[in-house]
């Protein structure tokens, strides 16, 4: 078995497209990919905030104020139009006159002391995203509002404390029972397994097919089942060489992000993976690699029986294709808010892993779930590695 | 000596397998699954060089994979020296060299690791296969490109790789499956003379081939399996005269012929 497993290193450690999926991917493609990400969605909101907005206000002399503090917003121009009706002024935006237009009614009297509520209007393309003319309008709209409240009260003879005490009767103050870490754990401890567990899929995948698939197509199979050693012991060769490279996969591509993002950190003066390293002790990196060791063994070994059984790469790559899109399925159920780890969820495969991870990271793991996770995988692991050696058994599969 | 007695090896049809005019008419399918051998017995003394003759489709590579043990025989019996093949399987696979004309090589191994991993798998030691593979290159004139990989060899340099690989650990029978098909002029010589020394070491041989100008010069007995039965089994004097003028074609057609009818 080690003899096997040996040569198999030996031989996919000269392999580039292992070499790539392996260590070039995660120590720098996948780096450079997010960076440029990074960079591109950083430069578009940048842009985007600084972008300068055209505006029409229609009886700006009703509300002096508003109107100067508009006038003096960096992200609005002031432009002038001689149309009046909202359908009309619509339809100038869709043409690209101008970006926003606010309709105060005629009868708005800023300074008058009727306790009446005014309707305004207003009208730009609501649809993006990033609402950023709404969030402006609303700073200023807000302001303006703060404005006529205190003068409004002031003049029914409420006035410093009694203003807060009216506008906001009750202030809430909040105090988290959670740690930072939990806080932390909550944001991140899914989006890690989302990397981990697919880096496993993938560092498996490649040497997979190409020791189990590859070894028909060059023909190099039946030489091998008649050497003197056990179908078992050539298997198991073979599953441990996929074993390492995922394992590899994960590790290398989580040193390579904690090494980017420490570079990065220390160059920007940000530390917040220092922050998030400081959060995971050494055992709860441990007992991640504990659940992920039997997770890449699922991996692995279902990888190899389907290779195994393809005729050609070809067929071994049609096979798995599907089968990495599928890995997603339970990694995104959890996700889902609401979805805990509990007793049920810990025996859902995967799932348990992500949620597991969650938790280590918050900081806030049971152990008896722990333990039932980890165990639950072990046993499937075992399961499916036995379908394997099997599988590998069977000549209708090897020669198909 | 090796005894091959009465073998037959079924293979399961696949659910909804549709069936061509020729398969139709083949006896050997029977329901859902293919008799590939019905009946195949031959023996094989040291020292001798059996050619494996028959059509397309015959039961010839099914007869060698269950020889070199890569199948299990349905029924019937291998014995090698008295000893049965089937009960101790990995026994007879340390006694048994098998190439073949498709047979790859590791690609990214080189000519030297590919010998010696197979030389380690046959249980080795280091000394012994450095050794072995040293008298072996030098047999064979592979030392010029030992440390070369496999994927930059030529053709010849690959058989040659292959040939060494059959026979590090010094089997007691060789078995080729078609080793020259495919082959250029060359490297088909190369394997040609790898069995006439085969021959010459005392080493039975068993090859399978459509190329009787191989079977004339190199072989003592005949084998000629057809819709898997062993149509003929005898020596080689026995099988040319079964055609009047000595023609192994003729003998061949003979054969099968009285077979079909």
């Amino acid at each position: 078995m080690w003899q096997v497993y040996l040569k198999e290193l030996l031989e996919l450690s000269r392999d580039r497209k292992t070499l790539m999926f392996v260590i070039l991917l995660p120590v720098l493609i996948f780096p450079v990919i997010f960076g440029v990400l990074g960079l591109v969605a950083a430069n578009v909101t940048a842009s985007a905030q600084a972008e300068e907005h055209k505006y029409v206000i229609i009886n700006a002399d009703k509300a002096p104020a508003f109107a100067e503090q508009l006038f003096y917003h960096k992200n609005f121009k002031q432009v002038s139009t001689e149309l009046t009706e909202p359908e009309a002024l619509r339809q100038a935006i869709r043409a690209g006159q101008f970006d926003l237009v606010v309709i105060i009614p005629a009868d708005f009297a800023a300074g008058s002391t009727e306790l009446v509520q005014s309707q305004w209007t207003v009208i730009y393309n609501t649809a993006p995203v990033l609402d950023l003319i709404g969030n402006y309008l609303k700073d200023v709209v807000k302001d303006y509002s703060r404005q006529l409240q205190l003068a409004r009260l002031e003049a029914v003879g409420v006035t410093g404390k009694q203003v807060d005490a009216v506008l906001e009767p009750v202030q809430i103050n909040k105090i988290s029972s959670a740690e930072n870490r939990e806080n932390l754990g909550e944001k991140l401890g899914g989006w890690i397994a989302y990397l981990l567990v697919p880096l496993c899929f993938m560092g498996c995948s490649y040497p997979a097919i190409d020791i189990g698939a590859g070894e028909k197509e060059r023909g190099t199979l039946e030489t091998l089942l008649i050497c003197p050693i056990s179908r078992s012991s050539l298997v198991l060769g073979k599953f441990l060489t996929v074993l390492t490279t995922g394992l590899a996969t994960a590790l290398i591509t989580v040193l390579s992000f904690g090494g980017w993002g420490y570079l990065i950190g220390s160059l920007a003066g940000v530390d917040v993976v220092a922050k998030a390293m400081s959060a995971l002790g050494f055992t709860d990196l441990m007992l991640i690699l504990a659940m992920l060791i039997p997770l890449t063994m699922i991996f692995a070994s279902a990888l190899l029986s389907l290779s195994i059984y393809a005729r050609s790469f070809k067929e071994a790559q049609n096979y798995i294709g599907p089968m990495s899109i599928l890995v997603f399925v339970p990694l995104a159920l959890a996700l889902l808010p609401g979805v805990e780890l509990n007793w049920k969820t810990a025996l859902i495969p995967m799932t348990n892993i992500s949620l597991c991870i969650k938790e280590l990271v918050k900081g806030t793991i049971d152990m008896g779930i722990l333990t039932l996770v980890i165990a639950s995988t072990v046993v499937l692991a075992g399961v499916l590695i036995a379908f394997c050696v099997s599988w590998f058994q069977r000549e209708k599969v090897l020669f198909r | 000596m090796i005894e091959i007695r009465q073998l037959a090896k079924a293979f399961a049809l696949e659910k909804g397998q549709k069936l061509s005019e020729a398969e139709l008419q083949d006896v050997r399918y029977t329901g859902r699954s293919f008799c590939s051998v019905r009946d195949v017995s031959f023996n094989c003394e040291n020292g001798q060089v059996i050619g494996l003759l028959g059509p397309n489709g015959a039961g010839k590579t099914t007869t060698l994979r269950m020889l070199s043990t890569a199948l299990k025989p349905d029924a019937g019996a291998i014995l090698m020296d008295g000893k049965d093949v089937l009960r101790d399987p990995l026994l007879a696979r340390r006694r048994i060299g098998f190439l073949s004309s498709s047979t790859g090589l590791y690609g990214r191994l080189t000519a030297f690791e590919n010998v010696a991993y197979f030389a380690r798998l046959h249980g080795m030691t280091e000394v012994a296969l450095r050794q072995r593979i040293d008298e072996l290159f030098t047999l064979l004139d592979m030392h010029s490109f030992a440390n070369r990989r496999a994927e930059l060899m030529s053709s010849g340099m690959k058989q040659k790789t292959a040939i060494a690989r059959a026979v590090v650990h010094s089997p007691a029978l060789v078995v080729l499956d078609e080793p020259t098909t495919g082959l250029d002029i060359m490297t088909t010589q190369t394997v040609l003379d790898f069995i006439r020394a085969l021959k010459v070491a005392g080493t039975p041989v068993i090859f399978s081939t459509h190329h009787l100008d191989e079977v004339s010069s190199l072989c003592d007995r005949v084998v000629v399996i057809n819709q898997g039965i062993s149509a003929f089994n005898g020596s080689l004097a026995a099988f040319r005269q079964l055609s009047a003028d000595g023609d192994l074609r003729q003998a061949f057609m003979s054969v099968i012929k009285q077979e079909s009818v």
